[in-house]
């Protein structure tokens, strides 16, 4: 079984681990527009975004667009997704809206983009928790054989460069709850909603609900909020987040 | 948290920014810069001073959040989102003051008028008691069987 941390004698709550069994499920099904197949070799290119060499050339560049080159990447996937995986990955804080707007002209689709997205931040998200405690990263799983769904729920285009989904629709009001506004940073991925899903999962067993993020009373029995907070803070400065 | 005071420079400028007032300041900040950082000898060090100092679950819990937030600043800045309606106005001045505005992905939210500078500044130090009150609200409408 998947994440059973044996050699670890550090406590990983129950919980924590069967989220992160789900996300493996998950990562390994087919999507709404990757198959299983592709999604875990996507996975594998954030993998692989650690070690290269062109990514860590552009990273200390004064811009990335400065430096010419290929990732090299998996034959399974096109190649500007390797190059969108390994920019996410590696260099978040200089993606810009001409960026992305490349990437779709390059032949991504924005429901492909976020797709991509939301395995890309899963992946980073676990491996980054295994370093923090000192395991190995957890091996891929298996793809599950099977076509992409193709599902889109009704979207608009709000603030975001990606668009995504009407908060009236059933989809929305399922994701959501009924909520009449709802946070960007949870509205991000709702072009493909098991991406909203996923980050639900995680972000409950990781850090806090996401319908308790706005309370700033809301904390953990293990680590008080503003302790919570120095932490996030602290990551999110170091990766020159605005958000 | 309510009516507590924190420096926050140390978000954007590490400990050397001085003391936040937040207990084991220095640990939690050493872990976070060495979990986003790519150096594992520094990530060994900062676990175990962590670990010696928070002790297990609290280090599990800080580990968890650490890497929470090296997805959460990908979503948010692979997707382009502005900051959201009131946040900006509420935390233009903090922003400012610690050098967040500085950020390329600050591109993503338009800048304010004076006028909405001026509305953020007037209700920031109400913001502290506005929040819980509107979380209170919100929880309460949730729950099964509340009034509409």
């Amino acid at each position: 079984m998947a994440f059973e941390y044996t050699d670890l004698s550090l406590p990983i709550p129950e919980e924590m681990r069967a989220a992160h069994r789900r996300a493996w499920e998950r990562l390994a099904a087919p999507g709404a527009w990757w198959n299983g197949a592709e999604r875990v070799a996507l996975a594998a290119e954030v993998r692989a975004a650690r070690e290269c060499a062109l990514c860590r050339e552009r990273k200390a560049a004064l811009s990335p667009h400065a430096v010419a080159g290929e990732h090299e990447g998996t034959s399974l996937l096109p190649a500007a997704a390797v190059d969108v995986v390994h920019r996410i990955a590696t260099d978040p804080g200089r993606l810009t809206k001409s960026w992305y707007e490349k990437t779709l002209a390059a032949g991504l689709s924005a429901e492909q983009y976020v797709e991509l997205l939301g395995v890309v931040v899963t992946l980073v998200n676990l491996d980054a928790l295994h370093r923090a405690l000192g395991v190995e990263p957890e091996p891929l799983p298996e793809p599950v054989a099977g076509e992409p769904s193709r599902a889109r729920p009704p979207i608009v285009q709000g603030g975001a460069w990606v668009p995504w989904i009407e908060l009236g629709c059933d989809e929305a009001r399922t994701l959501y709850a009924g909520a009449p506004r709802v946070a960007n940073v949870l509205r991000a991925l709702s072009l493909v909603p098991d991406a909203v899903r996923q980050l639900k999962e995680l972000s409950t067993v990781h850090y806090l609900p996401m319908d308790k993020v706005a309370d700033p009373r809301a904390g953990l029995p293990t680590l008080s909020r503003p302790q919570m907070e120095l932490v996030a803070g602290r990551v999110s400065a170091l990766n020159e987040c605005f958000y | 948290m309510e009516g507590e005071r924190y420096d926050l420079h140390a978000l954007t400028g590490g400990t050397a920014a001085g003391p936040t007032g937040v207990p084991h300041e220095r640990e939690l900040v050493a872990l976070a810069e060495a979990v986003a950082g790519g150096d594992p000898a520094a990530l060994a060090e900062a676990r175990r001073e962590a670990l010696a100092a928070l002790g297990p679950e609290s280090f599990v819990a800080a580990a968890a959040v650490a890497s929470n937030f090296e997805r959460m600043v990908r979503i948010a800045d692979g997707t382009g989102i502005p900051l959201d309606a009131g946040v900006n106005e509420l935390s233009a001045s903090i922003r400012e003051e610690i050098g967040i505005d500085a950020y390329g992905s600050s591109a993503n939210t338009p800048p304010l008028s004076a006028a909405r500078r001026l509305l953020g500044r007037v209700l920031e130090p109400a913001a502290r008691f506005v929040l819980p009150v509107v979380a209170t609200l919100s929880k309460r409408r949730s729950q099964p069987g509340a009034e509409r």
